[in-house]
């Protein structure tokens, strides 16, 4: 049997700072992993000598959620998705391919004390209260499973329906779902995950110590750790950069 | 029902002058709950009579328990809110050693320098002056390449 081909795949589109973000992140990956191949999905008129860290480059449009497009264009059996505006700080990153286990996908978990650092994360749905419990920022999937890669293809597609207006199901609060839920491709990943039948039994699961892998540096100022109190593998700065000014 | 005087009455001064105390008591079927702060001694130098009530009541071992008690909950509260600090402050500085690379790396030099290692340096920097050294090596780097062209 083949071993399978094991990547990750960082997404920039949109704005030019998420290319320079996602180039610093492959190099940062590529710091304790040089075997890593890194896939990076871009626009062309980004691409400078810069995307030589990448061993694939893959061109999307200037979609605001190309990322779940990205996802799904993966060359790899099984991927590690990461948000451009991560850092790798930590060797441990080689062993990301451990967490698949029998998984169809791994995420970072929302749990009760990181709530406070999600823009949303309760909602209402059929009058009951529902909530978030997985978190996009990181994704590891089993793309070689076409079930899994169908499933990125959907998310890519209903969010794209939801963000223009074109789909919307019963159940959900309409003020709420205007405010705060359908700009969110969490909606639609709770969606899929929850209420598509053909998705009920793919496997899900999260990361062991499952903080270290998607560290918010948000989490630092509530003094949030691991729980084998190891340092953070990948760091998140999405709360803390200037997205839409230029670096310099 | 009489006045009755909870267990977590605390001295709030260590020559014990001071005392902080919660009664209860049931008057016409509605129950009053009542924190007081008493002195020992009255305004003209006579025993207050409440603040006896309430040692009588507990018993001053019982209030020295709980003043003990009481400081180390606060010290321990205050020192976790000193580690909060801390952290903030560094997840905060972190935050501005992110950008400062990041602005570091869009140096024409630093940005078309292949030299892996420095650059890799310098991404690992855990410090502004740290990041500063990387960038004129890097710097230096291809200004020598340059030169040797």
């Amino acid at each position: 049997m083949n071993t399978p081909s094991k990547g990750f795949v960082i997404v920039a589109s949109k704005n030019s700072n998420f290319y320079i973000y996602a180039t610093n992140l492959a190099e940062s990956i590529k710091d304790f992993y040089p075997e890593a191949q890194i896939t990076l999905v871009t626009e062309e008129r980004f691409i400078d000598e810069r995307a030589d860290v990448a061993d694939t480059i893959i061109h999307c449009d200037n979609h605001y959620r190309a990322k779940l497009w990205g996802m799904a264009q993966t060359p790899y059996d099984i991927t590690m998705y990461v948000d451009a505006d991560m850092d790798c700080e930590h060797e441990d990153i080689m062993t990301v391919w451990d967490n698949m286990k029998d998984y169809d996908m791994v995420f970072h978990e929302l749990t009760k004390e990181r709530e406070k650092f999600y823009a949303v994360r309760y909602f209402d749905y059929q009058g009951k209260r529902e909530m978030y419990t997985l978190c996009g920022g990181v994704c590891l999937y089993r793309s070689s499973n076409p079930l899994v890669r169908e499933f990125m293809e959907d998310w890519f597609e209903l969010f794209n329906k939801q963000y223009n207006n074109m789909w919307k199901p019963d159940g959900f609060d309409d003020e709420q779902w205007r405010r705060d839920l359908k700009h969110f491709d969490q909606t639609t990943l709770w969606w899929l995950v929850n209420k598509v039948e053909k998705y009920k039994d793919l496997k899900i699961g999260f990361f062991h110590d499952d903080i270290r892998w998607n560290y918010f540096t948000q989490y630092g100022y509530e003094n949030l750790k691991s729980i084998e109190g190891k340092p953070p593998i990948l760091r998140h700065y999405s709360g803390s950069l200037k997205k839409d000014t230029l670096i310099v | 029902m009489a006045r009755i005087w909870l267990d977590n009455a605390f001295w709030e001064t260590p020559r014990k002058e001071i005392l902080n105390a919660i009664s209860e008591e049931q008057v016409d079927n509605k129950q009053t709950r009542e924190v007081h702060k008493l002195n020992k001694l009255n305004n003209d130098g006579t025993p207050n009579e409440l603040f006896n009530e309430v040692i009588e009541f507990l018993g001053e071992e019982k209030i020295d328990e709980s003043t003990k008690k009481r400081l180390e909950r606060k010290q321990a509260e205050a020192e976790l809110d000193k580690q909060k600090k801390i952290e903030q402050e560094r997840s905060k500085k972190l935050e501005k050693l992110f950008e400062y690379k990041l602005e570091t790396f869009e140096i024409e030099e630093i940005k078309n320098s292949k030299n892996r290692l420095l650059k890799s340096k310098l991404r690992r920097s855990k410090s502004i002056p740290e990041v500063n050294l990387y960038a004129m090596m890097i710097v230096k780097d291809a200004l020598e390449d340059e030169h040797t062209k």
